[in-house]
């Protein structure tokens, strides 16, 4: 080997030398800001006002940015189970003030903010600020209304503005017949089970994004659940008045020819009967623990 | 006219030789990237990124050939002394003006074409077929035409009598003031005397309002543009870039190049 093919062989090992130490470090320094990226969320400008001065003419792009960094935050967070979600309304803030006909950012913005914790930031009153702006920033668009029930209905438990929303909503002529249903059932009755699953499964039908679908299908489940828990503990009162004594096992409800076998919930896990003879997931099931938090 | 044709096509000639178009590769790169990765990072955007991502790269790659082109269309041949021959023949100089002008609106329409299509490309991967309301795009692409061609006959104005340094940076200030030319009119919450304000109106009236050109928030979103709004803005652009040109054509025509 001549002096200069050694020498270029030299430097070519010495530079990738250099690189594996480069990528060694960065890995340590990431390693040390891991829980610095996380305490100290990084927002600097926090003026939509400013940043859509800031950006010129070039508005829908930086918009779909920011929404898409109020994805990344929010996924980052949920990821980390950190519920620490402050940067997320200032995100959602500056997307929809720089694109005010994103209509994303309106619709699954408002589930972020208004999902209680771990599922969200539980800011409802945030999400109806932000699905308010939506509508006056797009008034023919009659999901957003659906959306504002739905936060009014599910969050804010204001079953009054709820029907309101759905009822301005089923105005539109292009919204779906069944948001005057809602808005007449959710007045007469307030919260129900049927209507719940109703909503959720409209949810569950029209949305697009995987994470979204999961997030509807766990709450269908759970409504699911409740409705067969509401059955079970009926016919476990009726057993009552038969016998007069609480039944302590299913079966027991079976052979009375009150249930038609052995109930399963929507994970496949057989219902049981608790202390006091009520109906709830087998401990087994996945369910129990949404189930359980939801009942706190 | 036959002088201005061959200046106009020299222009471009010059510009494809100096690998102008080379940026196409940067573009093409950048959509393919967007069309890939948008889906995968974010919510129900794929389609607005796509669109407001490639509108955005062709306005803002063509804003820096038509300031940095624009400016160096007279200022190269001065350096490089061809000027001198050139004039030394049959042709004026407000012809050599219009002439380059027109050579680098060429180079900008082809590369502007070229984007576009990359922008439909990349659009119909992420969904197809595609829809009616996707035709928009093109208006939003016709109006940037516009955007630029007046970009150039400014960038022209400026090279005409003051350094390149200089005429890059008047060209970009008067960018982007014209973008807040509308702002000037309805300035809230400043104490200011009616004498200022009607100044500031007056400025925002001759300043170019490059906002007249600017539907990327509609189009990204599907909705359509009236057609009246393009009739207005073509003629905006039209008169304004006349205005413009004659401004060069006479400064230039004054200018010693001894």
């Amino acid at each position: 080997m001549n002096r200069r093919a050694s020498y270029g062989l030299f430097v070519g090992i010495a530079i990738l030398a250099g690189f594996a130490c480069v990528w060694r470090l960065q890995a340590s320094v990431d390693a040390e800001r891991t829980e610095l990226r996380l305490e100290a969320d990084e927002l600097a400008l926090r003026s939509p006002a400013v940043m859509k001065k800031l950006s010129l003419e070039y508005t829908p792009l930086m918009g779909a940015i920011y929404w898409t960094r109020a994805v990344q935050y929010f996924g980052e967070k949920h990821q980390a189970s950190n519920q620490n979600l402050d940067e997320l309304w200032p995100l959602l803030d500056i997307a929809t003030t720089l694109d005010p006909n994103l209509l994303v950012a309106y619709r699954f913005g408002a589930t972020f903010l208004s999902d209680a914790p771990p599922r969200g930031a539980g800011e409802p009153e945030k999400a109806v600020e932000l699905l308010e702006r939506g509508i006056k920033a797009n008034p023919d668009y009659w999901r957003l209304y659906q959306d504002l029930g739905n936060v009014y209905y599910f969050d804010e438990k204001n079953y009054l503005k709820a029907s309101q929303a759905f009822e301005e909503g089923s105005r539109n002529p292009a919204a779906m017949p069944w948001m005057k249903i809602m808005a007449a059932r959710i007045a007469a009755e307030g919260e129900s089970l049927e209507t719940s699953y109703a909503l959720w499964l409209d949810i569950y039908q029209t949305a697009t994004d995987r994470d979204i679908r999961k997030n509807a299908d766990e709450h269908l489940r759970l409504v699911q659940a409740e409705m067969d828990i509401r059955e079970i503990d009926k016919a476990a009162d009726v057993y009552e008045q038969r016998t007069k004594h609480r039944a302590i096992r299913i079966s027991e409800l079976a052979q009375a020819g009150l249930l038609t076998g052995q109930p399963l919930d929507p994970a496949g896990f057989p219902y049981i009967l608790g202390e006091q003879g009520k109906a709830e997931p087998n401990p087994k099931s996945p369910l129990r623990e949404e189930w359980l938090k939801e009942k706190k | 006219m036959r002088n201005i044709q061959t200046v106009a096509a020299n222009t471009f000639r010059e510009a494809v030789r100096d690998r102008v178009l080379y940026n196409l590769v940067f573009f093409a790169l950048l959509m393919m990237g967007a069309a890939i990765l948008v889906g995968q990072i974010s919510i129900g955007i794929e389609q607005d990124m796509i669109v407001s991502l490639g509108l955005t790269a062709i306005s803002a790659v063509g804003i820096l050939i038509a300031v940095f082109l624009g400016v160096a269309l007279v200022s190269k041949e001065m350096d490089k002394r061809t000027l001198y021959a050139l004039l030394a023949k049959p042709v004026r100089r407000w012809e050599f003006l219009l002439g380059k002008f027109l050579g680098l609106v060429m180079t900008l329409t082809v590369n502007t074409a070229a984007m576009a299509a990359g922008l439909y490309l990349a659009l119909w991967t992420v969904k197809h077929p595609l829809l009616k309301s996707d035709a928009y795009i093109l208006v939003a692409v016709y109006l940037i035409l516009l955007k630029l061609a007046l970009i150039v006959a400014l960038a022209l104005l400026f090279s005409c009598f003051t350094t390149p340094f200089l005429a890059i940076l008047f060209s970009a200030g008067i960018y982007v003031a014209g973008l807040f030319a509308a702002d000037l009119r309805t300035v809230h919450g400043v104490d200011l005397d009616p004498g200022t304000l009607r100044l500031m109106r007056g400025i925002s009236y001759l300043l170019p309002n490059f906002q007249n050109f600017n539907v990327m928030g509609a189009v990204v979103h599907g909705r359509g543009v009236p057609g009246v709004f393009i009739w207005q803005a073509t003629l905006y652009a039209l008169l304004y870039i006349a205005i413009v040109l004659t401004g060069a054509a006479v400064v230039f025509s004054r200018r010693n190049l001894k």
